[in-house]
């Protein structure tokens, strides 16, 4: 008899479950009944994303919580899922470190950066969180401890499992641990107010990030001293030493488009003004908050997104939008290879089921 | 069935797109590795109509397919293993029209690496990676091994510089993974199709990223009396908060030999040389070729010269891509082996290196990608002599083994192919090699596309789901 045949008796329907080390969580998982549905949790922060399900077990990763090697010469951090951003970043800048996760993480945890392929705002320069994924240890829905990829900066010894499960929300199997490549902080950063994002991708060079908020642009830069404040002549706009990150669009509607960059002016000019946003200018992201949007107005927008070869992803919405607006829109091509992929490492559909687009 | 199928293919494409004469077979029975193994026909497709129809047909009469561009690759990836056609992509060499404002590409899998930035140069945009291979290896290639090069330290490997790929899967279906935007939604396929060696699907087309040309490049040649000191300096380099665009590294014996042979003016009495490379804003690249050239007389450099011109830079970079081609003064055969180990660990792993060459009685020469832990020892030999790949293989395993034992793994950007497969349970347990192997089964069900590759045999070990209750009879 297990634990969990043990308390069937004693517990309410709906179980949590709070492991507090990879091999508990592998016997955790491989003791729940096949037909369990396991909701994973981290620290939270995108519980809106996807399709919604009907959980009878809750798993939290807030016990895998210990930074488990940190080889600041080697630039890797091996760390468990549940350490929040916020505790891992504090950790790596003791040493002038960074993974390059996101700037306003919100008590997010490493796991859920991870899960939901949540990349910082310093992408423009740095490329997606997915670049820097080098290893992830995850748990299958029957319990086995998958590892792949490795704790290497340059590695292509077998398929790129840190990259499946970067945005797989927890779908192929529990993200339990993971090994980031990381980044030196650079030695000054600034930002610098300009009129235009577009003008100040022509002048400035490869800089952090170009955010355009509906309160102004800002443009983010690190480096050298001398290389910010030739940047900011070029800029020609007011600089403040530091990054002065916006704060993410809050609201009970959110949600995210994504197109080509080229693309993302003739969207941000459909929005409504009562929006609050920010736009990733070069990368093509833009991330809305509001309180109030129509699925029909919402239904344009996806419309002229998809037609550019881009998404609109909802982040967060009311149950009423909800019934009446699809939470990814389009499925991709590819979506029988995705189908047969979920299908193939959590053959019961136990862990997020249907969370993904097509309902996988 | 293989005659049928060349019947078919000839009629179905055209017959002067299909080859079977014994003397083509026999050119195309190998990389630039050591294994040999001949498909049973050639077909050089031009479209992805071409490319649809060879699967679909290959399929039909159950015969593998092999996708290859120029063969360069040197872990066997694109050797046959039983009754197999092979597709070569040299046809398909069309860029099509840039996206100047996003800066992307599509790309057809055979055109040449160098071509695609030599065409993109008027618009000042380039594709990053760039192998030594570059002017002979194709875009299809580089995401077939998700190729590295001299300057993927800062700037990433092939998937970081791939945003779309049209496939043909095994099936004959056509799918585009990933896009011109950010994030597309469900799974990243874009990214495990990158570096899958031509298993998963055959690549028809590639969005590939172009990056700005750095408006300044400062390029610094390093000399010191051995490895320890140019690694030592690596190191520095880096914990000073630097991460420069290249940092390469070769040990005596490879300095005099590119010396010998391109006369890129590299100190041949230097026990150990160093390339590092800083780009990018005029103001930064100066006060960061300073902190290395602080740290490299910290660590007794014996030379330090920063390149004074595009052409010295160039003539210095032709050095390095060089290496291999010097070789065949020395002995008329190599092997170049390609491994990866925690940066740190790098000088001790060179010792080794040396021990195991004098171990096996094999010349040893090496050049690595210093900044990211990359080795590839070069064993010359002369194959002709009686007993010696036997050798070569044995000081290639000594090595593995060696590397793996400190933290490092088998491939940093050669692939692992058919020659490493059988070593891929030093990295992972039956558990990991098993969940590969699902995936690869997701996307090839009847295991058509490069069969044998990658995955020993027997990886997929487990069945599906939950063991049986306690207590069942089974």
């Amino acid at each position: 008899m297990t634990v969990l045949d043990q308390d069937r008796e004693t517990l309410p329907s709906t179980r949590e479950l709070s492991p507090r080390s990879i091999d508990e969580a592998a016997e955790l998982l491989s003791q729940l009944p096949a037909e369990s549905r396991v909701h994973i949790r981290g620290g939270g922060t995108h519980l809106g994303l996807g399709y919604r399900f009907e959980p009878d077990v809750f798993l939290s990763t807030s016990g895998l919580d210990r930074i488990v090697a940190w080889e600041p010469d080697d630039l890797t951090v091996v760390v468990e899922a549940g350490v929040t951003v916020e505790e891992l970043e504090g950790t790596l800048a003791e040493k002038g470190q960074t993974a390059l996760l996101h700037e306003r993480p919100g008590g997010g945890t490493v796991g859920g950066a991870i899960a939901t392929a949540t990349s910082g705002w310093r992408r423009y320069r740095y490329g997606p969180i997915g670049d820097r994924v080098l290893e992830v240890t995850l748990i299958s829905s029957d319990g086995r401890v998958v590892t792949g990829g490795g704790r290497l900066v340059k590695n292509v010894t077998g398929y790129d499992l840190p990259r499946l499960a970067t945005g797989s929300l927890g779908s192929l199997g529990l993200i339990a641990r993971v090994c980031f490549k990381l980044w030196p902080l650079t030695v000054k950063s600034a930002t610098v107010r300009v009129a235009s994002a577009e003008d100040a991708l022509a002048r400035a060079y490869r800089p952090m990030a170009v955010l355009e908020t509906d309160e102004g642009t800002s443009v983010f830069l690190g480096g050298t001293r001398a290389e910010i404040e030739g940047q900011a002549i070029a800029l020609a706009g007011s600089l403040t030493d530091g990054l002065e990150w916006p704060d993410p669009p809050g609201g009970r509607i959110r949600f995210s488009v994504r197109v080509p960059p080229s693309h993302l002016r003739s969207i941000v000019q459909r929005f409504d003004p009562e929006w609050k946003y920010v736009a990733q200018f070069g990368v093509g992201e833009v991330t809305v908050g509001t309180d109030q949007a129509l699925a029909a107005e919402l239904g344009e927008l996806r419309m002229a997104a998809e037609s550019a070869g881009g998404a609109l992803v909802l982040l967060d919405a009311t149950d009423y939008l909800r019934q009446e607006f699809d939470p990814w829109g389009t499925p991709p091509a590819s979506l029988p290879i995705q189908q047969r992929i979920v299908g193939l490492f959590d053959p019961g559909r136990m862990l997020n089921p249907g969370i993904l687009p097509g309902r996988l | 069935m293989i005659e049928q199928l060349e019947h078919d293919l000839r009629e179905g494409l055209g017959t002067e797109k299909v080859f079977s004469d014994p003397l083509d077979l026999h050119i195309y029975g190998k990389d630039a590795g050591l294994t040999r193994g001949e498909s049973n026909l050639i077909v050089f497709p031009t479209t992805t109509d071409d490319v649809v129809t060879l699967v679909r047909l290959a399929s039909k009469h159950e015969v593998a397919v092999i996708a290859r561009g120029s063969g360069t690759g040197l872990a066997g990836g694109v050797v046959a293993t039983g009754e197999a056609l092979l597709m070569v992509t040299s046809r398909m060499n069309r860029i099509e029209e840039v996206d100047v404002e996003n800066r992307m590409v599509w790309v057809q899998p055979g055109v040449i690496n160098q071509d695609l930035s030599n065409h993109t140069a008027p618009l000042n945009l380039y594709f990053v990676p760039d192998p030594s291979s570059q002017s002979v290896c194709t875009i299809g290639g580089n995401v077939g091994n998700n190729a590295g090069g001299l300057h993927c330290l800062a700037e990433g490997t092939t998937v970081n510089h791939v945003l779309g790929l049209e496939i043909v899967t095994a099936d004959g279906e056509r799918v585009i993974l990933g896009g011109p935007s950010p994030d597309p939604i469900g799974l990243d396929l874009r990214s495990v199709m990158v570096g899958s060696e031509g298993t998963l699907g055959v690549v028809t087309k590639v969005l590939v990223k172009l990056t700005p040309d750095p408006p300044a490049v400062r390029t610094l040649m390093l000399a010191f009396a051995g490895v320890e000191d140019a690694a030592a300096t690596v190191s520095g380099i880096i914990a000073g908060g630097l991460i420069p665009g290249a940092l390469e590294m070769m040990d005596q014996g490879m300095i005099q030999a590119v010396e010998r042979f391109a006369h890129a003016g590299f100190p041949t009495d230097a026990g150990a040389l160093l390339i590092a490379e800083v780009s990018g804003h005029p103001s930064a690249v100066d006060a960061e070729a300073d902190l290395i050239r602080r740290v490299a007389e910290s660590h007794s450099a014996t030379l330090i010269h920063i390149a004074v011109d595009e052409e010295e830079r160039k003539r210095i970079w032709l050095g390095r891509k060089s290496a291999f081609g010097a070789i065949a003064q020395m002995n008329p055969d190599y092997y170049l082996h390609d491994t990866v180990v925690p940066r740190t660990r790098l000088v001790e792993i060179i010792k080794e290196v040396y021990l195991i060459g004098e171990r096996h009685g094999i010349p040893m020469l090496n050049v690595f990608h210093a900044g990211d832990g990359n080795l590839h020892p070069l064993m010359t030999f002369d194959a002709s002599q009686p007993g010696i790949l036997d050798r070569v293989h044995a000081a290639g395993d000594d090595l593995i083994k060696a590397c793996v034992a400190v933290g490092g793994s088998l491939s940093g950007e050669h692939g692992i192919g058919l020659e490493k497969r059988d070593y891929m349970p030093l990295i992972f347990d039956e558990v990991g090699l098993d969940a590969q192997a699902r995936l690869r089964e997701a996307f090839d069900p009847e295991g058509r596309l490069n069969p044998g590759k990658i995955l020993p045999e027997g990886s997929r070990c487990f069945d599906f789901g939950r063991p049986p209750p306690v207590g069942a009879w089974i």
